[in-house]
């Protein structure tokens, strides 16, 4: 039989199966045969592909905006005002890696929360596995995640722009000890400007990107070390299907959904340019990015007087709380005493309690991130209904 | 070759370990000096003493010193300088007058004006004099020292300089 010249999508048989994974950089990632119950829709909704997709999608919309933003205080606003009305369909690669931004955190966080939920983070019973490395590199590219959206926030330098990096950063400098010269070295001196930008700027097109990539490139083959997803443990390779074409048809599906997900929406959906950033005026109100909204509420509320002490809500809320969170999160796989047998199974009766805390905590966030979109001017609250009184702007 | 033994490690056993020392103290080194460099040596924000203007400029009340983050309050020929930036996470905070009923008027028919200091991040409130009322923010605005500059007279404020909130500075 003559060779193949090229790989085949449709492979008649297993030796084409094989070379297609060998023959091909890309396939390379994926083994030549897949249990066929990793491939299933339902428990993993495939949110982790999703979000890869939409990571993509962001680097590709990302390249054209870079050619046109300019990231100096004098000019970046202007830039953006020119890709938002000026340039060809710049409106839309704007809103493209807006929308894209936003729906990888909620992609992410969802693929964590799955994670969670199903115990995947767990090895088999006598396992070789070593999941709960995995679920850490997860969780290091969820943070990268939130940076990565957090540091874009800042490049259009409207006010948006610059009072939600105002909160963050002083979110920072209320850290015990080192807040001061940790919100320094960030923001490259005592006030946001030039210096700030360039290392936000830095910190979003080169560096956090690239620990992205590698962190996924990690993960993934984590993925084939540990003998694919949990859920599918128990096949024992009795139903394996070739990798060639169901898992490159399934990853079709989802890169087409997404991406046409992103496209429309961003038609839809238009990117805000607020007034030009100004240091003197805070808008009235100035509101985090969505998805800190709740820590935004912890940092209001947790202001507390100990003894002849008022300690700062920005420490509790915003430095104390979420570093306990995090390195709960980060550790849970070796906290979690749950059976082996539970590993990759949606809410087993084992796993009953914590999934409940999970879950309650969960509820919390959302219900604190709710409170954070009702509020308004003065930092009242607005039902969604209600329109918000006129406020002076300016003095 | 001289083989290693767990007393006494041969030549090649030692020079790995000080070519691995040596290459990681190398790499730490590097990584130190990069992260000193992130750290900046020269400031160019605005300068922590400057010139606010002529005493005169100012009317009475709170006036906003544009670029600063400055309040100037005037009361007659007395001067004082307040932080505009809120001591909770550094919004800048704006004047608000409201009505308030008179407590020396018995009947509560009269009202008096009542200028607050509000930030408009997470609602803080703090009294014209910077003692914070309500709201997150844990400490009073600051108020920085206030001299006239001996040539031209105008109002100098020393940013490194935090002096009592009850401090002022008389103008002849």
């Amino acid at each position: 039989m003559a060779q193949r010249r090229f790989w085949s999508l449709r492979p008649s048989t297993a030796r084409e199966v094989a070379e297609a994974i060998f023959a091909n950089f890309l396939l390379h990632w994926f083994p030549a045969r897949m249990r066929a119950s990793s491939l299933a829709w339902l428990p993993t909704f495939w949110l982790g592909t999703a979000t890869w997709v939409l990571f993509v999608v962001l680097l590709l919309s990302g390249l054209p905006l870079m050619v046109f933003y300019i990231p100096s205080v004098e000019d970046a606003y202007r830039s953006v005002k020119d890709i938002e009305h000026v340039v060809s369909f710049g409106w839309w690669l704007r809103a493209v890696h807006r929308l894209g931004a936003h729906l990888m955190v909620i992609t992410v966080t969802l693929h964590l929360a799955r994670v969670f939920l199903t115990g995947a983070y767990k090895n088999a019973p006598g396992g070789y596995q070593r999941r709960e490395w995995n679920w850490v590199i997860g969780v290091a590219m969820l943070f990268s995640t939130l940076l990565l959206s957090f540091t874009g926030y800042l490049l259009p330098w409207d006010q948006l722009a610059y009072w939600a990096v105002t909160v963050g950063t002083g979110i920072v400098s209320s850290a015990p000890v080192a807040g001061a010269i940790l919100r320094e070295t960030l923001i490259g001196g005592r006030e946001i400007g030039e210096a700030t930008l360039v290392r936000f700027y830095l910190l979003h097109i080169v560096v956090l990107p690239i620990a992205v990539a590698v962190l996924f490139g990690y993960h993934m083959w984590r993925v084939r070390k540990d003998g694919g997803l949990a859920h599918g443990d128990g096949d024992d390779g009795r139903a394996e299907v070739p990798a060639i074409p169901m898992v490159v048809r399934r990853i079709a599906v989802v890169t087409m959904a997404t991406v046409l997900a992103v496209t429309v929406l961003a038609i839809f959906i238009p990117s805000p340019l607020l007034d030009p950033a100004n240091p003197d005026v805070t808008p009235n109100p100035a509101k985090a990015p969505w998805y800190f909204l709740w820590l935004q509420e912890v940092v209001t509320d947790t202001t507390v007087r100990i003894g002849p002490v008022r300690v700062n809500g920005a420490l509790v809320g915003g430095v104390i709380l979420p570093l306990a969170l995090s390195v709960l999160l980060t550790l849970w796989p070796w906290l979690d005493r749950s059976p082996a047998g539970t590993a990759g199974v949606a809410f087993p009766r084992e796993r009953r309690i914590q999934n409940a805390v999970f879950l309650a905590m969960v509820l919390a966030i959302v219900a604190l991130t709710v409170v954070g979109l009702m509020r308004g001017p003065s930092w009242g609250l607005w039902w969604p209904w209600e329109s918000w009184p006129a406020m002076p702007t300016r003095l | 070759m001289e083989p290693d033994h767990p007393s006494q490690p041969g030549r090649r056993s030692v020079l790995v370990r000080l070519g691995t020392a040596a290459g990681a103290a190398a790499l730490a080194a590097q990584g130190g000096i990069v992260a000193r460099s992130l750290v900046a040596n020269v400031s160019y924000d605005t300068p922590s003493r400057m010139k606010l203007g002529l005493p005169e400029a100012f009317p009475d009340g709170l006036t906003l010193v544009p670029d600063a983050r400055l309040f100037v309050s005037r009361r007659g020929k007395r001067f004082r300088v307040l932080s505009a930036v809120c001591t909770h996470l550094g919004c800048t905070v704006r004047v608000e007058a409201s009505l308030r009923p008179d407590p020396t008027d018995p009947d509560a028919r009269k009202a008096t004006q009542v200028f607050e200091l509000a930030c408009p991040c997470h609602g803080s409130r703090y009294r014209a004099d910077g003692a914070n009322l309500s709201g997150p923010a844990p400490r009073p605005l600051p108020a920085y020292r206030l001299i006239l500059a001996p040539g031209d007279g105008q109002l100098v404020v020393d940013l490194d300089d935090e002096v009592d909130p009850g401090a002022e500075l008389t103008v002849p």
